[in-house]
């Protein structure tokens, strides 16, 4: 189970331009649950994943895994649990290693990198059937450089990556964003199938309303740091994407815009 | 295809410049008369530097003195180094492996490469400007060359030096002189210094220094404790001299030199050395070894025989000095003026 | 031949530096100013060791160990200091140069009368009185040889692998739960070990150190690793450690031709006008193959 506890999070503080991001923030997500979270830019989604992962200092509060305040833990420290998959293709894959190389990078995760050979002959079969599900033809292209492949590739490349090894969450950083529609609609199907697959908790940011009201069980809405719509099983199930409109709306006449 | 158009108009003019740049040496080496041999000489300079350059054209004059003229009967290639080790060691391969006649290599970086490059062959090696010989591993203790190499040393006139302090300063009892640490040359000679000045009645103060952003914190100290300074050769110093002068005109306390230069800028005196003279010296031992009258191998390096005084009146006469009259007979140059 | 020879020996000596260079310039995408501090470093060790007495070929080994450390140095300031990549070099070249007077005792060491792994009582015994001069170029490649093969080898590893990748992006370094700052620290104290070790040939070679020698060191390297790189880009088959040595080659073959045909004032530019034509021809080829494609 993870824990956000009363999460205090400032921008640029003792500034003028100081922005109170969250303020006694909590959340709670259960194992197994699949999170999608949407909200307008500035609503502290990406900053709430970056708590998580540790890639930004909180000011006060807690993450709590499993009982255990990960809060002071560094940022690789973390990812030994946590895998993520970022907005930008390019950041999930090395581009002037071959896919080979990457599979073979990603498979030693939570182990010592040491002097062994990088790439262990014995995976091999085990690397080609894993790139075969994703259905890009990537199997027949160990050898080619990452950097070579178009970014959906590159992006289904980087999911595989992600959950390659046994992790305990998954981080989806609107990871379909800058991808085609189709290609999108692709790595969405495969992300289900892989967390569905590996029974992940997984907490997926999205601009993609439609994503977020067909994948995942629980629905989660930000704005300006607070949960303003949060529903779950037979609520989420009945959700629709006008409801979610409807209070994006209401939420900008809030604001005055 | 533009950019390869180009590549080859670059190479070609560079070949041009290279043609061009023989060129003038191959007509020397065809003007020589007919019959005589026409000996090859490979310089190896270590930086462009203006005492180093002294020593070259020296050397060449001093060729010239004994009959062996550029263009006549000698072929001379210049290689500079640009203070590069790895550059060094690549000029006198080159030179080696065009089987020159003759090495002559300036400064020490340059003097070891040379040696190292022809140490298994034939070609002599005479060197100029190498302050301390023995150190260098290019001679032994007894100043006897090591392998078939020899040439001259630029060791500071030290003891000439102390003798003139005492001429015109009869009462004065400490020496004041500022060091880089790093500069072997330096070290060195402030032992020589050390080691003779008790024979003048002088005590030495040295203050070491590791750049010239310590130089105004060091000098203004030591001009606190001593009655003149006197200067060596050394590299950080001399390229900070004017703060140093600076710091010691307003005191009122007399600096020394070491080479014309200095005295130029505002030392008061100086017994130095004559780097065109050193080059010449030089230049009359290759002449003897490229004639075969002597072997590198079996001649001591030497030291230059006399060196020459340097004068500045005006600076005496800002400090209220006197020169002896018979101090001014003697001197090589004298300058009435301060060029900053 | 004489001329071939000469050019080969100051190449791959300084080609050693240049495959040091290469994992900080090229794979860690971080420019590593304290070269121009670690290659006099091993010069100096090497120096002190063998005027006391060390077996030379010993020397080998504690120089790269001690560039090593120094590139650990350069790492740990830039990665636990976080100062600027450019800045924490500049901090160890200067730190370097009163450490390797101090390690050396002044700026100028001969080795004219030491043993040296070229000239030894080893190879006396069995090569005779005079060893041979062709010698040289044996050990200086064999030494080269070892080097790029090792780093080869080290690259496949998967410790080489996570070097490589945080250059490419340090990012999934991070994601795989490995500290990136580590990583960085031994890639530079691998490149400096060998920029060392190259330091220390060349001493050894030269049988002398000088304070000078590490002056525009790392110009050298970057030099050698753009021309190899460019040069050998589209031939798939030639390794990229190879390409770097052969880029150091030809750096120094440029150097001497125009030491040869440059006279004493022009030898800089005849140089950067050798290297602009072999960077500009190697992009030309690169393009016609793209047509061709």
């Amino acid at each position: 189970m993870l824990e956000l506890k009363n999460i205090h999070k400032y921008y640029n503080p003792g500034t003028i331009n100081e922005m109170c991001l969250f303020e006694n923030f909590n959340l709670k997500i259960e194992d197994g649950q699949f999170v999608s979270v949407v909200g307008s830019n500035g609503s502290g989604k990406t900053s709430m994943l970056n708590l998580i992962c540790g890639s930004i200092p909180l000011d006060s509060g807690s993450v709590v895994i499993d009982g255990k305040d990960i809060a002071k833990e560094k940022e690789f420290k973390r990812n030994q649990y946590i895998g993520r998959v970022f907005q930008n293709p390019a950041m999930g894959t090395c581009p002037s290693m071959t896919i080979a190389e990457n599979m073979a990078l990603a498979d030693n995760k939570g182990k010592i990198y040491g002097l062994r050979l990088g790439k262990n002959k014995l995976r091999m079969d085990y690397y080609r059937e894993n790139l075969r599900q994703l259905g890009l033809g990537l199997e027949d292209k160990m050898d080619v450089k990452v950097g070579v492949l178009s970014g959906g590739q590159r992006q289904a490349m980087a999911l595989l990556m992600s959950t390659m090894t046994p992790i305990r969450f998954l981080i989806l950083d609107e990871h379909t964003a800058a991808l085609d529609p189709k290609t999108a609609d692709l790595i969405m199907e495969l992300t289900d199938k892989v967390v569905k697959e590996k029974k992940l908790t997984t907490i997926m940011v999205t601009h993609n309303l439609r994503y977020a009201v067909e994948y995942g069980d629980r629905l989660l809405m930000l704005h300006q740091g607070k949960a303003v719509m949060d529903c779950a099983g037979k609520e989420k199930e009945s959700v629709q994407i006008e409801q979610i409109l409807g209070k994006f709306n209401e939420i900008s006449i809030e604001c005055g815009n | 295809m533009k950019k390869r158009v180009l590549a080859v108009v670059l190479g070609m003019s560079m070949m041009a410049a290279m043609l061009t740049g023989c060129g003038g040496k191959g007509d020397s080496s065809s003007a020589s008369g007919s019959g005589e041999k026409t000996y090859t000489i490979g310089i190896s300079q270590f930086a462009e530097h203006g005492s180093l350059d002294n020593c070259r054209e020296g050397f060449i004059e001093g060729l010239k003195e004994e009959g062996l003229e550029e263009g006549k009967n000698l072929k001379i290639v210049v290689n500079n180094a640009d203070a590069d080790p790895g550059t060094a060691a690549q000029i006198a391969d080159g030179f080696v492996n065009d089987k020159v006649d003759l090495i002559c290599a300036i400064a020490t970086p340059s003097a070891q490469a040379a040696y190292n490059a022809a140490m298994e062959t034939d070609i002599p090696v005479i060197y100029t400007a190498v302050t301390n010989p023995i150190a260098a591993e290019l001679a032994n203790d007894d100043k006897s060359p090591v392998g078939n190499v020899s040439g001259t040393s630029d060791e500071l006139p030290v003891e000439a030096q102390l003798k003139m302090i005492r001429e015109i300063l009869p009462d004065a009892k400490t020496i004041g002189i500022l060091y880089t640490t790093s500069e072997a040359n330096s070290v060195y000679s402030i032992e020589q210094y050390e080691k003779l000045a008790e024979d003048y009645g002088f005590t030495i103060e040295k203050a070491g220094i590791t750049n010239t952003s310590e130089i105004q914190l060091a000098a203004t100290d030591l001009l606190g404790k001593v009655d003149c300074l006197t200067n060596l050769t050394d590299n950080t110093v001399v390229s900070a001299l004017p703060t140093v002068l600076g710091l010691a005109n307003e005191k009122g306390i007399p600096v020394f030199g070491s080479e014309i230069e200095q005295v130029r800028i505002g030392c008061l005196a100086a017994e130095g050395i004559e780097y065109t003279q050193l080059g010449k010296d030089t230049g009359k031992m290759a002449a003897k070894v490229l004639k075969g009258e002597a072997k590198a191998s079996e001649m001591n390096y030497e030291l230059i025989t006399e060196s020459s005084l340097y004068v500045n009146e005006k600076v005496a006469e800002n400090l209220g000095i006197t020169v002896p009259d018979t101090m001014k007979e003697r001197a090589v140059e004298t300058f009435t003026e301060i060029t900053e | 031949m004489d001329f071939l020879v000469s050019v080969l020996e100051q190449g791959l000596i300084y080609g050693i530096m240049a495959l040091g260079v290469y994992i900080t310039y090229k794979i860690l995408d971080f420019p590593d100013l304290s070269v121009d501090g670690t290659f006099p470093l091993g010069a100096a060790i090497t120096a002190a060791m063998i005027k006391m007495g060390v077996n030379p070929y010993l020397t080998l080994l504690i120089a790269f160990a001690v560039g090593l450390c120094a590139g650990a140095c350069t790492g740990l300031i830039h990665v636990k200091f976080k100062v600027r990549d450019l800045l924490s070099g500049i901090i160890m070249m200067t730190g370097l140069y009163t450490v390797n007077l101090y390690i050396a005792g002044t700026n100028n060491v001969p080795l004219f009368s030491s043993e040296t792994i070229f000239r030894n009582e080893m190879l006396k015994k069995m090569f005779g009185e005079t060893v041979p001069k062709w010698l040289d170029i044996v050990i200086i490649l064999i030494i080269v040889l070892i080097c790029k093969i090792l780093l080869d080898l080290y690259m496949k590893t998967q410790s080489g692998y996570l070097l490589r990748a945080v250059g490419d992006n340090d990012v999934i370094v991070t994601s795989l739960a490995k500290d990136k700052g580590n990583v960085k620290i031994l890639g530079l104290a691998i490149s400096n070990g060998l920029v060392a070790l190259s330091g220390c040939v060349f001493a050894q070679q030269s049988k002398v150190f000088d304070i000078s020698m590490g002056t525009g060191a790392l110009v050298i390297g970057l030099a050698s690793v753009i021309i190899g790189l460019s040069f050998f880009k589209k031939m798939s088959f030639v390794k990229t450690t190879t390409a770097v040595i052969v880029g150091s080659i030809f750096y120094k073959l440029c150097v001497a031709l125009a030491l040869k045909f440059a006279g004493a004032t022009a030898t800089k530019l005849i140089t950067a006008i050798l290297f602009l034509v072999i960077l500009i021809v190697s992009v030309d080829r690169k393009r016609k193959v793209k047509v061709n494609a």
